[in-house]
């Protein structure tokens, strides 16, 4: 699924993101990628989703190589991916149901099945009661909710979520994480970062990555 | 509860985008175009009236080339060539003459005009002034045979019937014709700056305005990009949105030629009807078609060139 061979990230500013990192995820895998803030967790997930390109070392995502010349593969890639973004990036002045039927619109799916998988999205969320309503009415945890059934609706095989119970109370963090880590199955890999390890401490059959400083310095895997 | 979500299929593809997802969104499309104008809906109406106006423009300088042509084009089949003949020539040998440059190649008629009709045809030419030919005691004007001809082939007549025995002289209006040749050529000439002119202005215009939608919605843009959406995707709704300006100015342009054909036509036929004037429907839809053609051409042109500014981002 994913594969990264001692790829550095180094922004335009000089900034040293990250640093020879090593790392694989399999197929229908799910991961925490945990560690502070300013860790280089965000960044990994940049170059995961081709936002950004390594400054040195080799990235390859679902077979495709993360490489500036090859933007419009990255862009077909990006279809077979749910991004939940830190920030949500939900369009403003549409209903919950139109941003999330967006992520399927170039996706070659009649208009019948985007509406019908959104609304099961949504249902899943638990926002059924919210479908015909504008995202910005929506309190923070709802519009997360919104951006998670956006990610979903389209049946990914990777779903990354940056930072999803940023913001939000322990009771509600966790139902985010029991949903996010509900949609991981054979055919898709989940992949959360968070500064709140608290909340990951119990969770089973997962691979737990600390981050610090830009480098990998601890990796375990929990299969029980 | 439980739910069912369906992978996608994916048809053929065209420029990144499939048929499939034109026709699957072109509701959304059609949407995110009014959208996109609705929030700039000031600046949009004025681009419409201004690419409305710059059509006009162009449709004047159209309709003025198409009723010169039609002017040259009559003033040709007006060629003629008066030959003057010897006046001790009998009725027979004039006929006999008049037959002989009937069938001379280029030659479309040759009439013999006596010295009542000749004239008779003053007095028409001068109209009122006629009353000055009262002067004369006598008939000034003499016999001639009047030659109508192609205007290509004026050289080789004038040669031949110049040669004509009992042909004393001849004489043509050629002069008028070369000048009013070099008046259509010149208003083509600046026909074609002013299509120029018009195509540079209308583009600068919807680009211009394709750029400000994007701009205004760069956030939208860059999330859809995010979620995988290709650029002709994201930029089909500009498209859209340069053809609604530029056809909107186009049915505008139409309007007001329209107009001043129905109007124009009124006033030259009643002050000015010697000169001839293409049948006004036959106008009416060459620049409807030609009007509405060129808005669509620079519609989809400026906002291709709009678009331009999308693709440099990831």
């Amino acid at each position: 699924m994913i594969e990264a061979k001692g790829v550095t990230l180094k922004y335009h500013d000089g900034t040293l993101a990250l640093k020879n990192i090593d790392l694989q995820v399999k197929p229908g895998e799910l991961v925490f990628i945990t560690g502070p803030s300013g860790s280089g967790k965000t960044s990994l997930l940049k170059l995961f989703m081709g936002m950004e390109y390594p400054t040195s070392g080799s990235l390859n995502v679902m077979g495709q190589p993360i490489i500036p010349s090859k933007i419009g593969k990255i862009r077909k890639i990006r279809r077979k991916i749910g991004p939940v973004f830190q920030e949500f990036k939900l369009i403003a002045g549409r209903t919950a149901m139109e941003n999330v039927i967006m992520s399927m619109r170039f996706l070659g799916i009649s208009s019948r099945q985007r509406k019908e998988n959104a609304r099961n999205a949504l249902i899943r969320v638990g926002l059924e009661h919210k479908i015909l309503s504008l995202v910005e009415n929506l309190s923070w945890g709802e519009a997360q909710r919104v951006a998670i059934a956006r990610a979903v609706a389209r049946k990914p095989s990777l779903i990354l979520a940056d930072e999803p119970t940023g913001n939000l109370d322990h009771d509600n963090a966790l139902h985010i994480l029991e949903l996010l880590t509900s949609f991981q199955d054979n055919n898709t890999a989940v992949i959360i970062t968070t500064h709140a390890t608290h909340l990951i401490e119990n969770q089973k059959n997962a691979t737990f990555i600390h981050v610090s400083e830009g480098n990998i310095v601890k990796e375990d895997h929990l299969h029980k | 509860m439980e739910t069912s979500f369906s992978t996608h299929t994916t048809g053929a593809n065209v420029g990144g985008v499939s048929m499939k997802n034109i026709f699957f969104n072109l509701g959304y499309f059609i949407k995110e175009a009014m959208k996109i104008i609705k929030f700039n809906l000031l600046s949009n109406i004025f681009s419409l009236l201004g690419t409305g106006l710059i059509l006009f423009l162009l449709g004047m300088v159209l309709v003025g080339g198409s009723i010169s042509n039609q002017l040259v084009e009559n003033l040709k089949e007006e060629a003629e060539v008066s030959a003057y003949f010897d006046e001790n020539m009998d009725n027979q040998e004039c006929l006999k003459l008049v037959e002989t440059v009937k069938d001379m190649d280029g030659v479309r008629d040759a009439l013999l005009i006596d010295e009542t009709d000749a004239y008779n045809k003053m007095e028409k030419v001068l109209g009122e002034e006629a009353k000055v030919l009262a002067l004369f005691d006598e008939n000034p004007f003499e016999a001639y045979i009047e030659i109508r001809i192609h205007l290509d082939t004026m050289d080789s007549v004038l040669e031949k019937v110049e040669n004509l025995e009992g042909v004393n002289y001849v004489r043509d209006n050629r002069a008028v014709l070369e000048r009013m040749q070099a008046i259509t050529e010149g208003l083509k000439f600046l026909g074609y700056l002013v299509i120029v002119a018009v195509g540079i202005t209308t583009l600068v215009i919807i680009s211009h305005m394709i750029r400000q939608g994007i701009y205004n919605n760069k956030d939208q843009i860059n999330t859809l990009r995010l979620l995988g959406a290709p650029n002709s995707f994201i930029g089909f709704p500009y498209v859209i949105i340069g053809l609604l300006l530029t056809m909107g100015g186009g049915i505008l342009a139409i309007a007001l030629i329209v107009l001043l054909i129905n109007q124009g036509y009124g006033q030259v036929t009643a002050s000015l009807s010697f000169i001839p004037l293409p049948p006004s429907e036959e106008l009416i839809s060459e620049m409807v078609t030609l009007l509405l053609g060129v808005s669509i051409l620079l519609g989809i042109l400026g906002s291709l060139f709009g678009l331009s500014s999308i693709k440099k981002n990831r």
